[in-house]
């Protein structure tokens, strides 16, 4: 018994939540592919994020619906045919920031965050560079990287594997608010 | 005793086992930080459903989708003639050297929920002028269960083809009007019911009897079998006591059938049908050929969307 009290206890432990919890409801993500019939250029702002300074966690969602792009086909081709965001409608990345930041000092802090990204539900070990930057008690984090279609499963037919460069790369910014556990 | 502790035993195995194997699934990330994500993302409202049909026409009728904002829709529909029976065979390549209708149409994008249709038919050369415009959008979390369009049309028969009987300019105009409710059900399977109403100033074909007003209801699906192709059928029931009990000429319900290709801007449907015209001011007042008659025929739909948006700037930044 005195076993599984301890490991619960642990477990426990390392699921409270610490007071320098920050929020972003409006992240922008936009992505982009050089190719050589056509570029895919699409951006969204509503993606989600929270940080969690003390302990490093990081975890962004972003609706694959909410990428805009100026083609309203391609991006109706974009969702139903090589992200299938009915069935996969967001892609997200649960991490955790390898270095310790200082948020109560300014700066910029290069960080990396190494986790499992999800994009067309197939998940990826991941470690991604970028990062935070706090600016008067302001903290943002930013990264870009690419992401292979071949490492989640989205296929280019054949016919107009032309028009689909096979990495997409990928840029992030989130601008974090502090988060106050709501009064219950 | 020694069962306890091998349970125990256990548990203290399993337990790490099983939040390594949790940690290593979702990143390390905590629960408090999940839930704390989901809340966020748990006020986005629902979208709507997208492409319950890949292009605004299956096969005899058009769909609930609408040619987005400044997005030209070009269309080519084909009609061969009759596969088998009398006037098919062999002789006529099975009807591939014989062609019952031709129709060149545009169609472009007003605004994302309205477009404005223009086409020509060969069939008794009929000019058509329409509007269509998507009224409600189904939504992913059901609130509203179903897409709703209507679809309005003009049509103009300039020239005297079949009879003279163009007394009067008014007796060229014919109207449709059309409301198309789909839904699609999952990724896979798209249905669709449209009751319509035809009026033809002149009750076509010209025979004493006809009926200037043809209410109809149309029903129509797909069933994707792979991500890009699937399976078509359309169907139409025009109310007519007239062509009910004419019997020379002798009426039957419009259906189609066929496969659907898409290949990323063009929209192909390969099909089947016994109807000859492809308006639908057309087949809906005047289908005379019967499946079992070998009065069926090959034709085929190719759409091809063109963005005319050129302001093309780039959003990575």
């Amino acid at each position: 018994m005195k076993y599984l009290a301890f490991i619960l206890l642990v477990w426990f432990k390392t699921n409270q939540t610490s007071q320098e919890t920050y929020v972003c409801k409006n992240a922008k993500i936009s992505i982009y592919s050089k190719a050589p019939l056509e570029d895919i250029d699409a951006v969204s702002t509503k993606g989600t994020s929270v940080l969690n300074a003390g302990t490093g966690d990081v975890a962004f969602s972003i609706p694959i619906k909410s990428l805009t792009f100026e083609k309203s086909l391609m991006q109706e081709h974009f969702n139903e045919n090589y992200m299938e965001s009915d069935k996969y409608p967001n892609a997200t990345f649960k991490g955790k920031i390898q270095e310790k930041v200082d948020v109560s000092k300014n700066g910029v802090y290069p960080v990396t965050a190494t986790g499992v990204l999800e994009v067309h539900g197939v998940k990826q070990n991941r470690t991604i560079p970028g990062k935070i930057i706090v600016n008067s008690g302001v903290v943002s984090l930013a990264t870009d990287f690419n992401v292979q279609c071949k490492d989640h499963q989205i296929d280019i037919p054949q016919l107009v594997f032309k028009k689909i460069a096979e990495t997409i790369q990928v840029k992030v910014s989130a601008t974090y608010t502090s988060y106050k556990k709501p009064n219950s | 005793m020694k069962f306890y502790q091998k349970a125990v035993f256990l548990a203290a195995f399993i337990l790490p086992g099983v939040t390594g194997y949790a940690q290593n699934k979702s990143a390390r990330d905590t629960s408090a930080t999940d839930s704390l994500l989901n809340s966020l993302s748990a006020d986005e409202k629902a979208d709507p459903v997208l492409a319950t049909f890949k292009s605004t026409r299956l096969i005899l009728t058009e769909t609930t989708e609408t040619i987005k904002k400044n997005n030209l829709n070009f269309l080519v529909v084909h009609r061969f003639g009759d596969i088998a029976g009398a006037d098919g065979g062999g002789k006529t390549l099975w009807g591939l050297d014989n062609s019952s209708d031709i129709y060149i149409g545009f169609e472009y994008g007003l605004t994302n929920n309205l477009d404005i249709d223009f086409g020509r038919s060969k069939y008794e050369q009929l000019l058509e002028l329409g509007l269509k415009y998507a009224l409600l959008r189904q939504t992913s979390d059901d609130k509203i269960p179903f897409a709703l369009t209507v679809v309005g049309k003009t049509g103009l028969k300039p020239y005297s083809v079949t009879t003279n009987v163009y007394d009067d300019y008014t007796n060229r105009l014919n109207y449709f009007v059309q409301a198309i409710f789909a839904r699609k059900f999952s990724s896979r399977l798209s249905l669709q019911v449209a009751p319509s109403f035809l009026r033809n100033n002149l009750p076509y074909p010209y025979i004493a009897g006809n009926e200037k007003n043809i209410f109809s209801l149309s029903a129509a699906g797909r069933l994707k079998i792979t991500k890009r192709m699937g399976i078509v059928v359309d169907y139409a029931h025009p109310f007519s006591s007239f062509r009910d009990k004419s019997n020379s000429p002798k009426f039957y319900d419009p259906s189609a059938v066929g496969i659907e290709m898409e290949t990323g801007g063009h929209v192909f449907t390969l099909n089947l049908s016994n109807a000859q015209a492809i308006s639908p001011i057309n087949y809906l007042a005047d289908t005379e050929s019967k499946w079992t008659k070998g009065q069926y025929r090959i034709g085929f739909t190719i759409t091809r969307v063109f963005d005319l948006n050129h302001k093309h700037k780039g959003t990575y930044k």
